[in-house]
């Protein structure tokens, strides 16, 4: 028993000496630590906070939105973070509740100030008529990949900045030019984006899984359907056939695919109707050269004016 | 005529927004039970917002209207009011003001309660199997559960079908310090017609917003021991428990009691925590039925828990976790309620995962285990003290442990193979010399413990995040030529609410 009582101890002992002496904190000092769920959000939180914030995000932008593996390592960035800046509209279901429930942080837990939902000032799309799991897992919300649109960026901007007044109203006026400057710019990049896009109005497409409502809407594209039997069930044999007979009635010559999603098929689809696969990132960090929310919706658009333009459904622009 | 226009859009507009405003406020009005406040204030002000616009929009046109009413009278010394904006523009406007009233109109027609208070879901959990006669049938019969063919044997030899969980699970927050979660569980109780038994297995609080990193949970959960203990069995990552587990613990790790656990201010997770329960799953500590008037628990009699965790990532794509626990019970009255006894039970787990970002959906590799070492001086199965070779009282320790290696193959197949030892932690009592017909310890007859071994292997199907389907086959031995081969289908699907918990994290 005193053996066991003594082994006890030294696994306790261990234990602890282990913990104390890992490597020291590395939280940001002064500056405002911003975890965000996407490395879109940690952009623009960067952009607008300035040099008042440090901020990261949880996902690195390659992984599947609905399975960015839960980290305890992430349960540590949350636990020391001043503020949690999530897209909303359970995006981040799969992973971030659990995170919040473990953190031990009641400034950042849903309902705190230090909580910022991204979706608050946005007009959701494809909010589902039918809540049913035969729809698959669908988003109850409505689709919450709104930062694929321009506008999507402007509303997680003001998210961001209002979150940012309200818990540190005395850098109001830092936030307030910046966030002037990204308005700014924005105006700026639509204009271009708009004429950039201009040939893409009623480019018909069809995707792996079902997110670019708000990318087709802003720029005048159409989706015809998803290769996702429903949203987060694997296609089956019939319905890849169903898909296959849409696009050639109306004549899809482009497929979407986010990269976290297989080749195979979307490749073996496009074959068929003599189309074109486009690799379309939904985050920053989807891609190696996409780094920051402008860069995404920047190369989205050319990714799919490329697509297209090798489909022959648009000629050279 | 300028003006027309812009009178019939204000006047449309005005109808529609106080419409549609008394509508929304209706419908708030009956939601503002189930719906959160949150949604509800920001309509309101949005509607408030509209409202004041359409006002502002009216007062120009009157004042637009009276201006042309003097021009129409003769000239002025006046000078004439500036440009007005284009009427275009205030139609897209109120265009837009519309869309967003709609959008918000038809998010409060959607109700979901299980968004914020409570979060109900129900997991049916069956399987079908076929235990080979080796195995013998003697569910709650003290004295023979482990001897000779102890596992899996809670269920009868031969085919079976058998609703392993009907688990409803409920959850909300309570309040802003602390939320709260219950699973009620009926399973086919076999010693009575497989009637549902409904049991309560898991009610508990937990606080959320402690100082220093401190939580607090009180009431009945899981023990903070381990892995597996603290798992559902529908979440296990096989068919059923490894028997070493059961052997050891019995089943699912419940306890009713209290528990602190504290993640360390470092850049590395480190988290620990330490509780006390009246008993540690179904064979740890003082069973309730002992405990009476007369005899009381004293605290010695409790449970005691402790468990350190720790995790590092070695890269994006490879991590690593591990933890030591420790159930300890200084002085319970034992299953026959024949004396006071001490054990204690000491548990090293891992975890390695490869799961590669980028791909993580359709593939990752995860090695996993547990080790434990029980020691103790009870005899958990038969009650009394545990006995060496000699037949005189004795503590005693006994091994055991599983590791498993599972493979995602795709987003919907999964393949892996489970090995479990153990030896009984009351074997020494089990077995009788069959020369003087005394208990003996099998040390003397075969200079071994028996090994009672598992082997594996299964088969996982996804049909959707929802619903799985899973193949396994098991052989057991334990070196004395009782071999026992299991098959199972099981069949687990879940219904409701869908919380991916930091616990049951892959």
């Amino acid at each position: 028993m005193k053996r066991v009582q003594h082994m006890i101890r030294r696994l306790w002992l261990v234990g602890l000496v282990c913990g104390l002496t890992a490597a020291s904190p590395t939280w940001a000092g002064e500056k405002i630590y911003i975890v965000t769920s996407l490395p879109d959000l940690a952009d623009l939180a960067r952009q607008i906070g300035g040099d008042a914030v440090t901020a990261e995000a949880l996902a690195t932008g390659v992984e599947n939105h609905h399975a960015v593996p839960i980290k305890p390592s992430m349960v540590v960035k949350l636990n020391r973070a001043d503020l949690v800046i999530l897209m909303g509209m359970e995006y981040e279901h799969a992973f971030l509740p659990a995170l919040l429930g473990e953190a031990r942080n009641p400034k950042i837990l849903k309902g705190s100030p230090g909580y910022i939902d991204c979706s608050v000032h946005v007009t959701p799309k494809e909010v589902p008529e039918n809540l049913s799991r035969v729809e698959g897992d669908v988003h109850p919300l409505g689709s919450p990949h709104f930062n694929l649109d321009p506008e999507g960026g402007r509303a997680i901007a003001q998210a961001i900045y209002e979150g940012l007044v309200l818990n540190y109203p005395a850098l109001k006026p830092k936030f307030e030019a910046n966030y002037n400057a990204f308005l700014a710019k924005l105006d700026e990049k639509e204009k271009e984006w708009a004429v950039l896009a201009r040939p893409l109005k009623g480019l018909k497409f069809v995707s792996y899984h079902r997110a670019w409502a708000y990318f087709a809407d802003s720029f005048g594209m159409i989706s015809v359907g998803e290769i996702e039997l429903k949203p987060g069930i694997e296609p089956t044999a019939t319905h890849i056939v169903d898909l296959l007979g849409q696009m050639k009635a109306v004549g899809v010559k482009v497929v979407f695919r986010e990269p976290e999603y297989p080749e195979t098929v979307p490749d073996q689809i496009a074959a068929q109707v003599g189309g074109v696969v486009v690799k379309m990132p939904l985050m920053a960090g989807g891609v190696p050269e996409v780094k920051t929310w402008f860069e995404l919706i920047e190369y989205d658009i050319r990714a799919v004016l490329k697509a297209a333009q090798e489909a022959g459904v648009i000629g050279k622009v | 005529m300028r003006m027309q226009p812009k009178l019939r859009v204000l006047s449309g507009c005005l109808i529609l927004a106080f419409g549609i405003g008394g509508g929304v406020l209706g419908v708030l009005a009956q939601e503002s039970g189930g719906t959160g406040t949150s949604e509800v204030e920001t309509l309101k002000k949005q509607m408030a917002q509209m409202e004041e616009q359409l006002r502002q929009l009216r007062r120009q046109v009157e004042q637009m209207e009276g201006k042309k009413g003097e021009q129409k009278e003769g000239p002025s010394a006046v000078a004439p009011p500036p440009e007005k904006p284009p009427a275009v523009a205030d139609e897209q406007r109120m265009k837009r003001l519309e869309e967003k009233v709609d959008a918000a109109l038809a998010g409060t027609k959607k109700v979901f309660p299980s968004m914020e208070n409570p979060a109900i879901g129900l997991i049916v959990d069956t399987s079908a199997g076929y235990k080979s006669h080796a195995q013998t049938f003697n569910y709650g019969q003290p004295g023979t559960r482990d001897a000779g063919a102890g596992f899996n044997n809670d269920r009868p030899a031969g085919g079976d079908f058998d609703l392993r969980a009907g688990e409803l699970m409920i959850s909300s927050q309570v309040d802003p310090f602390t939320r709260a979660y219950g699973v009620l569980a009926g399973s086919a109780d076999p010693t009575n017609n497989n009637q549902a038994t409904i049991s309560v297995e898991e009610a508990n609080i937990i606080t959320t917003r402690l100082p220093y990193n401190l939580t607090l949970r009180g009431g009945r959960y899981f023990a903070d021991f381990g892995t597996l203990s603290r798992q559902h069995d529908h979440d296990l990552p096989f068919v059923d428990r490894p028997p070493s587990l059961d052997a050891f613990v019995g089943g699912e790790g419940q306890t009713d009691g209290v528990e602190l656990s504290w993640l360390a201010p470092t850049s590395t997770f480190l988290r620990f925590s330490a509780g006390v329960g009246d008993k540690f799953g179904e064979d740890f500590g003082s069973p309730p039925n002992n405990v009476t008037n007369l005899t009381g628990r004293p605290l010695k009699g409790m449970t005691y828990f402790g468990k350190v965790q720790s995790y590092f990532d070695i890269n994006d794509n490879n991590n690593f976790e591990y933890g030591f626990s420790i159930a300890d019970s200084p002085k319970f009255t034992d299953v026959c309620n024949c004396g006071e006894f001490e054990r204690q039970l000491l548990d090293v787990d891992f975890k390695y995962r490869w799961y590669p970002l980028a791909t993580g959906l359709y593939q990752s590799f995860t090695v996993a285990g547990e080790l434990l070492y029980d020691h103790g001086n009870e005899d958990p199965v038969n009650g009394g003290p545990r006995l060496n070779a000699l037949g005189q009282p004795a503590r005693q320790g006994a091994w055991g442990g599983y590791t498993y290696a599972e493979a995602r193959l795709n987003r919907q197949w999964r393949a892996g193979f489970r090995f479990d030892y153990y030896q009984l932690p009351s074997e020494p009592e089990l077995v009788t010399n069959p020369f003087t017909g005394l208990p003996a310890s099998t040390l003397n007859a075969s200079g071994n413990r028996t090994a009672n071994r598992t082997y594996s292997p299964y088969l996982t199907f996804f049909a959707s995040e929802f619903q799985r389907v899973r193949l396994q086959y098991n052989h057991y031995t334990d070196g004395n030529a009782n071999n026992a081969d299991e098959f199972f289908l099981q069949w687990t699907v879940v219904l409701g609410s869908h919380s991916h918990g930091f616990t049951d994290r892959e």
